[in-house]
C-alpha cells in the first residue's frame, strides 16, 4: 500500500511537474513527459467508447522507453473509468483494436505503412519531425527546450473522434 | 413666562418627532447601506468566481500540457475583458506560479497571504478569488484573481449621499408635519393658559373653555372648567352668606343704635354721656361696615341702582370734608380748587365715594400732614383728586386695590376694614360712566375720579372706553 501511494505521488508529480524544461532534464524526463502527455490526450478526446469496451488500449509500435512509463501510469489511472492496457506491437497486423497508437522513433521509416493501418476511432501519435505532415494525428516536437505537439486536423477528423478545442489550442496545427 | 413655557413645549414636541424620525431613518439608512454593500460584494464575489471558473476550465489543458504561454494568453484575455482585475495568476499543484499577468497595483503581500487558500476574500477595497483548477476529480492547480473594487467606494459615497438626502428630506418632512401637528396641542394649551390668566386678572369666574375631545388636554380643560364652576358656586354661597348675614346683623344694630340715641338724649352727665357717645360712634362704624357688605351684595346681585338728582358739587364736597374732619382732627383736610358746577348724579353715592376716599386718605396719612381735595371741571367732566401724604400704593397694585376684599400688603396689620371701600367706589363711579384711578406722587398717593357733569345717560360713548380701564 505504501508503495502504491509512493508511485501515485511520483506519477502525479510527473504528470504535472511543470516549469522544468524537458531537454535540460535529459532523455528520461522527456520519456516520462511523453507518456504523461499521451495519457492527458485521452482526457480531451471523446473516445465514443461502447459498453463492450471494457478496457482502453494504448498500442506502442516499435521500441521505446515510453512504453515502460505508460505501463506505470496504467497501473494507477483509468480512462473514463476503464482500465488502461498498454500493448506492444511489432507486426503491422497487430495494429487494430487500439484507441491510441504511439509510433516510436525507430519506426520512422515505415511510418506511412503504419499510418495506413490506423482505422476510424483510432488516433496515431508519432515523435519525429514531419510525422504529422505525413498523417499522424499528433506528433511530439521540441520547441526550444519545451515539449510541444503538432496536430494534423485532417488525420484527426478522419478518425471520426471529437478532439477538445482545449487540447487543440495548445497544439501546433498542421494542415495537409 | 407662559409664552416661554408654551414655546418650549412646542419645541419639545417638534424635537421629539424629529429626533425619533431621524433615529429610525438613521437605523434604516445604515441597514440599507450595509445590506446594499454586502449585496454588491456578494454579487461581485459571485461574478469573479464564475470568471475564475471559466478561466480554470480554459487553463486546465494548459496546465496539463505545461503550456504556460497558453495560460498566459488566457489570463491576458481575461485582463483585456475585465479591466478591474489587477493581478491574476495560475498556480500549479505546489502553489508555484505557472503563469501570471499583473498590473501596477497588484499587492504581493495579499498574494502571499491568500495564494494557498480557496474562496473569495475581501481586503481593503480588494476582492481576492482563489479557485481550484481540476481535471475531472484531480486537483491540478489553482487560479488566483485579484480585483480592485473601484465601484465599492463610488457606491458607498453614492449610497451615503442618497441616504443623507433622503434622510434630510424625511427629517424636514417630519419637522414640518410635527410643526403643524404640535399647534393642535400647543394652541389648546395656550388657549387654556390665556383663559386662566384672564380669570386670574379679572376674577371673572364665568369664563369657560369649550373643548371637544378626550385626550389629556381635554381632561385638563374640563378639570379647569369644573374648578371654575366650584369657585362660582363658592362665590355664590359666600355672597349669599354675606347678604343674609349683613342683613340679619343690620336689624338688631339699628335697634341698638336707636336705643343709644335715646339714651344719649337722656343722659347729660359725664362720664356716662361720653361712654354713650363712644358706644354710639362705634355702633355707627359697625353700621358702616355692614352697609359696605350690603352694598357689595347689591353690586354682586345687580341690585345697585342710582338715584339721579341735580346738586351743587362743591357743596357736597364741603359737607363730606366736614364730616370726615370731625372723625379725624389731627389730619387737616383742605378743599383747594372748586368745580363750581351743578352735577347730575346720585348724591348719596357720590358722597359715599368721597367719604371713602377721605377716610382712606386719613387712614394712610401721617399726622399733621394735610389732605388736599381738588375738583376741576374740564369739558363735560368733573375730575376730583384726593391727595394724601402717606406711603403711596405699592407699584403694580394700582389696579388690584380696587378689587374685592383687597388689603394692601404690609399695612393691613394696623389698619382695620374689610377692604371693600375702593371696590364699592369703583362700582359707583363706573355706574356713573366715569372712572376712578390712583396715581403715586413723590410725597404720597392721589386718588382721582372723573364724573360726567350731565349724568351717566349722556356720556355713552365717552365713558364706555374709559370705564374698562
Amino acid at each position: 500500500m505504501k508503495k502504491l501511494v509512493a508511485y501515485a505521488i511520483i506519477i502525479v508529480a510527473l504528470l504535472t511537474g511543470f516549469g522544468i524544461p524537458a531537454a535540460a532534464q535529459g532523455e528520461d524526463l522527456e520519456t516520462n513527459l511523453k507518456a504523461a502527455f499521451l495519457y492527458n490526450f485521452t482526457k480531451y478526446i471523446d473516445w465514443q467508447l461502447g459498453p463492450d469496451d471494457a478496457q482502453f488500449v494504448i498500442g506502442v509500435v516499435g521500441m521505446s522507453e515510453v512504453e515502460r512509463a505508460l505501463e506505470q501510469i496504467a497501473r494507477t489511472s483509468t480512462v473514463n473509468g476503464r482500465r488502461i492496457v498498454v500493448r506492444h506491437i511489432d507486426r503491422l497486423e497487430e495494429i487494430g483494436g487500439c484507441q491510441l497508437l504511439f509510433i516510436a522513433r525507430d519506426r520512422r521509416a515505415g511510418l506511412r505503412e503504419i499510418l495506413s493501418k490506423v482505422n476510424r476511432g483510432e488516433i496515431a501519435v508519432a515523435e519525429e519531425n514531419g510525422a504529422a505532415r505525413e498523417g499522424a494525428g499528433f506528433n511530439f516536437v521540441l520547441a526550444g527546450e519545451k515539449l510541444k505537439f503538432e496536430a494534423n486536423m485532417r488525420a484527426l477528423s478522419s478518425s471520426g473522434l471529437k478532439v477538445s478545442s482545449q487540447l487543440l489550442k495548445l497544439a501546433i496545427i498542421v494542415k495537409k | 413666562m407662559t409664552a416661554f413655557n408654551n414655546i418650549s413645549i412646542r419645541n419639545k414636541l417638534v424635537l421629539m418627532q424629529v429626533f425619533t424620525s431621524a433615529l429610525v431613518l438613521g437605523i434604516f439608512a445604515t441597514f440599507y447601506i450595509i445590506t446594499e454593500i454586502q449585496n454588491y460584494k456578494n454579487r461581485k464575489a459571485k461574478d469573479v468566481q464564475s470568471i475564475a471558473a471559466v478561466v480554470a476550465q480554459n487553463s486546465a489543458s494548459s496546465l496539463q500540457f505545461q503550456d504556460n504561454q497558453a495560460a498566459q494568453a488566457t489570463l491576458a484575455e481575461l485582463h483585456a475583458v475585465s479591466p478591474d482585475v489587477v493581478y491574476s495568476a495560475i498556480l500549479d499543484q505546489d502553489h508555484h506560479v505557472f503563469a501570471s499577468v499583473g498590473r501596477a497595483g497588484s499587492d504581493t503581500a495579499l498574494f502571499r497571504e491568500y495564494r494557498n487558500s480557496v474562496g473569495a476574500f475581501f481586503s481593503a477595497g480588494t476582492l481576492i478569488v482563489v479557485r481550484t483548477i481540476s481535471n475531472n476529480t484531480d486537483k491540478i492547480g489553482s487560479i488566483y484573481l485579484q480585483v480592485r473594487l473601484n465601484e465599492l467606494a463610488r457606491m458607498r459615497s453614492y449610497l451615503f449621499r442618497l441616504a443623507m438626502v433622503l434622510s434630510g428630506i424625511a427629517v424636514l418632512a417630519a419637522f414640518l408635519i410635527s410643526f403643524v401637528l404640535q399647534t393642535y396641542i400647543s394652541s389648546r394649551l395656550l388657549a387654556l393658559v390665556r383663559t386662566m390668566r384672564r380669570v386670574g386678572d379679572t376674577g371673572d369666574y364665568t369664563l369657560t373653555l369649550a373643548d371637544e375631545g378626550t385626550d389629556e388636554i381635554s381632561v385638563l380643560i374640563s378639570v379647569f372648567n369644573s374648578l371654575l364652576l366650584q369657585i362660582r358656586e363658592n362665590e355664590r354661597r359666600k355672597d349669599e352668606f354675606i347678604g343674609v348675614a349683613s342683613h340679619e346683623l343690620k336689624t338688631p344694630l339699628t335697634n341698638v343704635k336707636g336705643y343709644l340715641e335715646i339714651l344719649r338724649s337722656m343722659e347729660e352727665r359725664n362720664p356716662q354721656r361720653q361712654l354713650v357717645d363712644r358706644a354710639f360712634l362705634n355702633a355707627g362704624k359697625l353700621e358702616k361696615l355692614i352697609e359696605d357688605l350690603l352694598d357689595v351684595t347689591k353690586i354682586q346681585t345687580g341690585q345697585m341702582q342710582l338715584n339721579l338728582t341735580e346738586f351743587d358739587f362743591d357743596e357736597l364736597v364741603s359737607e363730606t370734608i366736614a364730616s370726615a374732619q370731625m372723625l379725624s382732627k389731627d389730619r387737616p383736610i383742605v378743599f383747594e380748587a372748586k368745580a363750581a358746577r351743578q352735577v347730575r348724579a346720585d348724591r348719596q353715592r357720590i358722597e359715599q365715594v368721597l367719604a371713602n376716599l377721605l377716610s382712606n386718605a386719613v387712614k394712610y396719612s401721617t399726622d399733621g400732614k394735610p389732605i388736599v381735595v381738588t375738583a376741576v371741571a374740564t369739558g363735560g367732566d368733573i375730575i376730583v383728586e384726593v391727595a394724601d401724604q402717606g406711603e403711596g400704593v405699592p407699584a403694580g397694585e394700582e389696579n388690584a386695590i380696587f378689587g374685592r376684599f383687597y388689603r394692601a400688603k404690609g399695612v393691613s396689620q394696623h389698619i382695620s376694614g374689610f377692604g371693600l371701600g375702593l371696590y364699592i367706589c369703583r362700582d359707583i363711579i363706573q355706574r356713573h360712566r366715569g372712572r376712578i384711578w390712583v396715581r403715586n406722587r413723590e410725597d404720597g398717593a392721589s386718588f382721582l375720579f372723573q364724573l360726567p357733569i350731565a349724568g351717566p345717560d349722556f356720556k355713552q360713548q365717552h365713558s364706555s372706553t374709559k370705564s374698562s380701564m
